[in-house]
């Protein structure tokens, strides 16, 4: 890099470059898209690390995310408070465990957290009701969605509670053959 | 290698039993590995804040253990950063990555895959202009005589194959056997056996690279699919791509969702339709099938002989003639090429099979189609007698293959120029007609060009001995129907709404291809053990052949290694080989069938854990509702309480005091697995 950059400091640039699958120049670039976001809330100096968290309104608009039927969900999986409100810190993990380089078992953890609509660590029908609604924008009939669900909780279901853990949904998973290949987004 | 899971509260709805209070991060929920103080802080699924303490822990511990533990770790950081940039930067020098992405964006998986695979020939013909020229190639130009000048040539050379072109690099008469002025083994190393080396060494590189994709693509899609059966599954949690951008693309996604579900979902219903069929309704069924798959027969047969004639339409006349008789053959083969799919297409329409099924049958009448014309016109083309009697037969071989090359590349052009952009023109000029309506645009039908490609990319292997150039006009070739093709799914086609996953893996891909490459090995095989090569031109003149070559060069070597050499070429040695592979065989085949029978006890014992674990939170919940109820209470209405409840699930098989309250019993007792006292459930 030519010029010194003064949004980091050299030691926050290392922990962010060990603590996800970023580069320097890629954090740089994230941050600068996290302001633009919202310029006059999100400060250009991070030095001091400040407090400071977008509501998720302005993240699920983001051109990444738009066409995303998920997009809600995703960033309320990687927000503290589970509303939706990201800080810098949470933005940049959620685009690392969305990126290319993230491995299996990671993604694998937050696209469980993402399809469990209601959070009680499990994936029930009616989670599966609404992933499957939101993925056909409500175009199937009610006994085709119902149809779906129920073979999709059989299919994957291993200790038959009629419901998904995450157990049943690693295991699944991880045969997926295209589960990395849809399971990411370029920023 | 994962985690244990934490015991009984992290499974789910403990429901009044936990404080779910705010929202938290999974720390407790899922197997955290930040035990292993190897694995990456990256792959952790923790957020930022706990990463990062992670990190100043493990820098702590790193303080604490020595200066050369420290240093072995750090090295090994860097080694993995450095390793991790070195991928970064090999995946980014691809080409076309951005293009690729774009059509994945808008047309789908399927067709990606198509293009994925045309880049994959492309780096294969790329080895083999590489192996070739500097194998091959260099010798010759360099030390060998030959007076090839271009000069003053009709372009009809170029197509006729006449003149300058007969004397060119680019067939097998120019690598005439020229001594090496290379000091060390000048003996061992000449011209003849470099060439034949290149091109053994090229066929062997394509089987593995070939057979290698076919198995981790056989491994990934389909044995786990197939075994495992996971549909539905798939299609709702990776059915949608998140790198959708564009909302043109998100609806097309959100519509080919749709559709693979309803496929799927009318599949089922299919076989619920097959299995309610009446013992007439089948014999009707197979006697139909019959003669629809005579009908196919048929026109196959009819396809051969027409090629054969053909070539023999073209061999009989005199050589100097014009260029339609001259390429009659490849204009046979492509146009048996061109119809006769789209008829098997729709005689698998009337057959009553599952869609997939239909496109399965499809795929494989194709392919039978166009290796077997290849096959058929070879092997006519090898008992010409023009080809026989001819001065320089591989030559004339050379000439046949290339002929067929240059012709597919131009059929491809025409295609494009002549009958998808007209169409699309048409379509979108007159939308009112309604034949052009039910015409419609063009769409990129994948299984058939993907067949294209492993047709020419055959084509190429089997002229590889006879043409050693004709790698360079593949790879050429290649190029242009890249980019031939990028135009037409850009500017002609429209996104197909129903996709067959099946047929557009790339798993079937290779296969055919593998497929194809066994055939070039059984032809050169063929040719190599029946016919002798020409005594005045190529590598082998002067009444060498390539068993000559191989002899004297084994002859150099030391004793021993002769003697090796021998054994390992016998009878013997075949023999043996068979044996331990078929050891290996049976042991692989019986761990197999052990591990699959592992499998469904584990599964079974998951099951019954589960429910056993069901049934006994609802009785440690019931117990410690009764215990907060009777405490409450006061001690003195225990007893009524106790006798009057039905136990209506297991009798304890000890009684205990009535004073005392049940959840105490249950806790002292140490093991949840007897509740005493009657419940109610």
């Amino acid at each position: 890099m030519g010029n010194k950059q003064t949004i980091f400091t050299d030691e926050q640039l290392d922990a962010y470059q060990d603590c996800t699958f970023f580069t320097r120049k890629e954090i740089l670039r994230l941050h600068g898209r996290y302001h633009e976001l919202a310029p006059h809330l999100v400060p250009m100096d991070y030095t001091h690390d400040p407090d400071v968290k977008l509501p998720s309104a302005l993240i699920v608009n983001m051109p990444e995310l738009k066409e995303n039927p998920f997009r809600s969900r995703i960033v309320e999986s990687f927000s503290e408070d589970g509303e939706g409100n990201l800080s810098f810190n949470d933005f940049v993990d959620m685009f690392s465990v969305l990126s290319e380089m993230a491995p299996r078992e990671l993604k694998a953890i937050y696209a469980f957290k993402i399809y469990d609509f209601n959070t009680d660590n499990f994936i029930c029908k009616e989670d599966l009701e609404k992933t499957l609604n939101k993925l056909t924008r409500e175009e199937l009939t009610p006994e085709e969605v119902n149809l779906v669900c129920e073979k999709a909780i059989e299919e994957a279901d291993l200790d038959g509670d009629s419901k998904l853990s995450f157990a049943d949904f690693e295991n699944m998973i991880s045969r997926a053959p295209d589960f990395l290949s849809t399971f990411h987004i370029r920023i | 290698m994962r985690g244990p899971y934490r015991g009984l509260q992290d499974e789910g709805p403990y429901r009044g039993q936990q404080d779910e209070g705010p929202y938290r991060r999974q720390q407790d929920h899922f197997p955290v590995r930040d035990r292993d103080p190897n694995l990456p802080l990256r792959n952790l699924p923790l957020s930022m804040q706990e990463k990062r303490k992670t990190r100043d822990r493990r820098q702590q511990q790193r303080l604490s253990i020595g200066c050369w533990e420290s240093w072995w770790q750090s090295q090994r950081i860097a080694r993995r950063r450095l390793r991790e940039q070195v991928v970064r930067t090999m995946c980014g020098l691809q080409p076309w990555r951005k293009a690729l992405h774009t059509i994945e964006g808008k047309f789908g998986v399927g067709v990606k895959a198509y293009f994925t695979f045309l880049r994959f020939l492309l780096y294969l013909n790329l080895i083999h202009c590489l192996v070739i020229s500097g194998l091959a190639l260099t010798p010759v130009l360099l030390y060998g005589k030959h007076n090839f000048t271009p000069g003053k040539t009709p372009a009809s050379d170029l197509f006729l194959l006449t003149g300058f072109m007969d004397r060119s690099p680019v067939f097998y008469g120019f690598y005439s056997p020229v001594p090496l002025k290379v000091s060390c083994l000048r003996c061992c190393l000449s011209s003849p056996l470099l060439f034949l080396l290149a091109i053994a060494s090229l066929l062997t590189l394509s089987i593995i690279m070939v057979v290698r994709r076919t198995v981790i693509g056989y491994k990934h899609t389909w044995m786990l699919g197939r075994r495992y059966n996971h549909h539905f599954s798939y299609k709702v949690f990776c059915g949608w791509d998140f790198c959708t951008q564009v909302p043109e693309s998100a609806v097309l996604q959100h519509s080919l969702i749709r559709n693979d579900i309803k496929l799927v979902l009318e599949e089922e219903r299919f076989h619920q339709h097959v299995s309610q069929r009446t013992f007439r309704q089948w014999v009707q069924l197979y006697f139909l099938r019959g003669v629809l798959n005579f009908l196919v027969i048929v026109l196959l047969s009819a396809s051969f002989y027409l090629i054969y004639f053909a070539n023999l339409f073209s061999q009989r006349k005199k050589p100097k003639l014009s260029l339609l008789v001259e390429y009659l053959p490849p204009i046979t083969i492509t146009m048996v090429n061109f119809l006769l799919p789209h008829l098997f297409r729709r005689i698998s329409g009337f057959e009553d099979y599952s869609l997939t099924v239909q496109v399965n049958i499809t795929l494989v009448r194709s392919i039978i189609l166009k290796l077997a014309c290849l096959a058929i016109f070879l092997y006519s083309l090898l008992h010409q007698p023009r080809i026989r009697s001819a001065q320089c037969w591989e030559n004339q071989f050379g000439k046949e293959m290339y002929k067929l090359v240059v012709f597919d590349f131009l059929v491809c052009c025409l295609n494009a120029v002549l009958v998808e952009w007209p169409r699309k023109l048409l379509v979108e000029r007159y939308p009112s007609s309604s034949f052009l309506r039910a015409l419609g645009k063009p769409t990129f039908l994948v299984p058939f060009n993907v067949l294209d490609l492993v047709y020419s990319q055959t084509v190429t292997w089997v002229g590889l001995f006879y043409c050693p150039m004709l790698a360079h006009i593949s790879l050429l070739k290649l190029l242009f129907v890249f980019y031939i093709k990028k135009f037409v799914l850009f500017r002609c086609c429209e996104p197909a709404q129903k996709m067959f996953r099946g047929s557009q893996s790339s798993v079937w891909f290779h296969f055919t291809l593998l497929l194809g490459l066994l055939l070039t090995v059984v032809v050169l095989g063929i040719n190599a053990n029946t016919y002798p090569p020409s005594s005045d031109c190529g590598p082998f003149a002067d009444n060498r052949t390539l068993f000559n070559i191989t002899e004297n060069c084994v002859r150099i070597l030391p004793d021993f290694a002769q003697k090796a050499l021998r054994f390992f070429i016998s009878e013997a040695f075949a023999l043996l080989l068979i044996f331990v592979e078929i050891v290996f065989l049976t042991s692989f085949v019986s761990q197999g069938r052990a591990n699959r029978r592992a499998i469904e006890g584990l599964k079974d014992i998951l099951v019954m854990c589960s429910a056993d674990k069901r049934f006994l939170v609802k009785k440690h919940s019931a117990c410690l509702r009764t215990l907060k109820t009777s405490l409450s209470e006061g001690n003195g209405e225990d007893a009524r309480r106790m006798e009057a409840v039905d136990p209506s699930e297991i009798q304890p098989p000890f009684t205990r005091s009535t004073s005392a309250p049940c959840g105490d019993v249950a806790f002292q007792q140490g093991g949840v697995a007897f509740l005493t006292g009657a419940k109610p459930l």
